[in-house]
């Protein structure tokens, strides 16, 4: 009970085990960041936007990927295609925009073309190379735009429309087989009909990606969200099973939210998504960094990007049916914004949250150890959402995420190494 | 049999709380719906203040920091509640809302133990 001096303070609760609990320097050490980056960003599928950001031929979204430029395009054929957006000839960012179309022309190019405004390199929609300025003069016979394509990556469109890229050309799965089924909670209503994102706004957030995940993963928060502990605490609040999938996805069960039970809120019953009963509620938290919650009307997709170890840029979009009529779109998006939106209810409270983590856990920051030791029957309030996403994390990096001086497999008999 | 006029029937809106001082004894009004209830300010779990924090509907008190819960018409605990509530007698006279005080109820909170803490 009583305060603890340092020393103390340093041991791990006697009664946890190393799986329950993680180092914090996996938050805050540089170089662990940089090798996240290459074991795991750059080797497995990642959300980058919603196909209807792209709705028109020509059109395009830009982002990154492990610092790598991406740039996503909708061709002529209406199919979305992925390239690397750095050009071939000396690695010039081709497209700077956010996004837009290549429709018209550029500055330095020709319509329907991507344009490096450089040295004027054009490239069309499926990364060919298709004009390289004076290259007769220049290269003679020796370089042609045939030897100069994109580097193309491998890209899906997959569950409810969002575009999955991956950086590793290996990968030996497709998106569905990388979801390991913890799509099928939302298949149905994410795939009856297309999707059409209503709103999207996007946050630097002072921490590191891997809290503001943990936080999407546990609903133990939930005394952080006085929203959510009037709407939810029920039975069937915490019959809710928190289940995990392989390759670190966690998916929590659904349960109905009384949403007239809150001061300002009336029931929300009469809009829905197909196949989602009213008021219900499914998230699912995917490996290495995106969320997915459909709340009743609306869903909510997180998609982060790592920018540094306490730092995260995260892009918060809402989706509703492209077959909404007004009305309906309406209540979507003020069901979405009162309680997501910049001044929604809940959200700024998780980014208080994690800010104050980030605060604690910052690259210079004392070693700290970060408690995941709540088991309470593999429902909402057991954090058996973190502990299976640390267990993945260790694989991948082949670290124990409890000690990461040590090997993943070392890290399990740690209580052995180090009694 | 000290009978004390807490406040007006319409003071306190069905399905909410209102503190009142009654010469000097701090109390909150439950307005079921035309049935009231009269209890200590503060929460029996951790002295919060009700006014402010608490629920009143269908008759059910919830405290919205723990979710402590009690049936205001039997006093019943109801979900992680692990304290009874309180209650003073009431009953109303016309539109007053008239409370029976004898004593000031209050609950028993842990007490801060002191500080024998070493280096």
């Amino acid at each position: 009970m009583p305060a603890r001096n340092l020393e103390k303070w340093n041991k791990p609760p006697a009664g946890l085990k190393p799986g329950e609990w993680v180092d914090s320097r996996i938050y805050s050490d540089q170089d662990l960041f940089e090798e996240e980056l290459t074991k795991i960003w750059k080797k497995t599928w990642i959300p980058v936007c919603h196909e209807s950001e792209l709705p028109e031929p020509y059109d395009f979204r830009t982002m990154s990927i492990a610092r790598e430029p991406v740039i996503v395009v909708r061709g002529p054929d209406k199919q979305v295609r992925a390239f690397l957006n750095v050009c071939p000839h000396r690695a010039n960012t081709i497209e700077l925009r956010p996004s837009g179309s290549f429709k018209e022309g550029t500055a330095s190019g020709n319509p329907k073309h991507m344009t490096c405004m450089f040295h004027a390199w054009q490239f069309d929609m499926k990364g060919n190379c298709v004009f390289i300025s004076r290259e007769k003069e220049g290269y003679q016979d020796r370089l042609c735009p045939q030897d100069v394509g994109l580097r193309r990556l491998r890209c899906e469109v997959h569950f409810g429309g969002f575009v999955w890229v991956c950086l590793d050309d290996k990968m030996d799965k497709s998106v569905a087989q990388w979801g390991a089924g913890c799509f099928e909670a939302l298949q149905k209503p994410l795939d009856a009909e297309p999707l059409e994102v209503f709103h999207y706004h996007k946050a630097i957030i002072p921490c590191n990606y891997k809290l503001w995940h943990d936080t999407n993963c546990e609903f133990y928060h939930d005394y952080l969200h006085y929203h959510n502990r009037i709407t939810g605490f029920n039975d069937a609040y915490f019959a809710r099973k928190n289940t995990g999938f392989p390759n670190g996805h966690v998916v929590v069960g659904s349960f109905e939210v009384q949403y007239d039970q809150y001061k300002g809120f009336e029931s929300r019953k009469e809009v829905s998504f197909p196949h989602l009963p009213p008021n219900h509620w499914y998230m699912i938290d995917m490996f290495p960094g995106m969320n997915f919650n459909l709340r009743g009307s609306a869903l909510r997709c997180d998609i982060m990007t790592p920018l540094s170890p306490d730092k995260v840029m995260i892009e918060f979009r809402g989706l509703g049916l492209k077959s909404d009529d007004p009305e309906t779109r309406q209540a979507r998006i003020e069901h979405h914004n009162t309680i997501w939106g910049p001044f929604g209810r809940n959200l700024h409270e998780d980014l208080l949250a994690v800010t104050g983590q980030g605060a604690a856990m910052h690259p210079d920051a004392d070693r700290r150890r970060i408690l995941h030791g709540r088991h309470e029957n593999e429902t909402i309030h057991d954090e058996i959402g973190m502990r299976h996403f640390y267990d993945e994390w260790g694989k991948w990096m082949d670290r124990s995420p409890s000690n990461p001086d040590l090997k993943y497999g070392e890290g399990h008999n740690y209580m052995a190494v180090n009694p | 049999m000290t009978w004390k006029r807490a406040c007006a029937a319409d003071e306190v809106a069905v399905d909410s709380l209102k503190k009142f001082s009654v010469d000097g004894v701090e109390l909150v009004i439950a307005n079921l719906g035309g049935e009231f209830r009269a209890i200590p300010p503060a929460c029996p779990h951790m002295e919060e203040q009700l006014e402010q924090s608490g629920i009143c509907a269908g008759g059910v008190l919830t405290c919205t920091k723990h979710l402590w819960q009690w049936d205001l018409r039997t006093g019943e605990q109801r979900g992680p509640a692990e304290k009874p509530l309180l209650m003073y007698e009431v009953r109303c006279e016309g539109n007053d809302v008239m409370v029976r005080i004898d004593e000031e109820l209050a609950y028993e909170y842990g007490s801060e133990d002191d500080d024998d803490f070493e280096w």
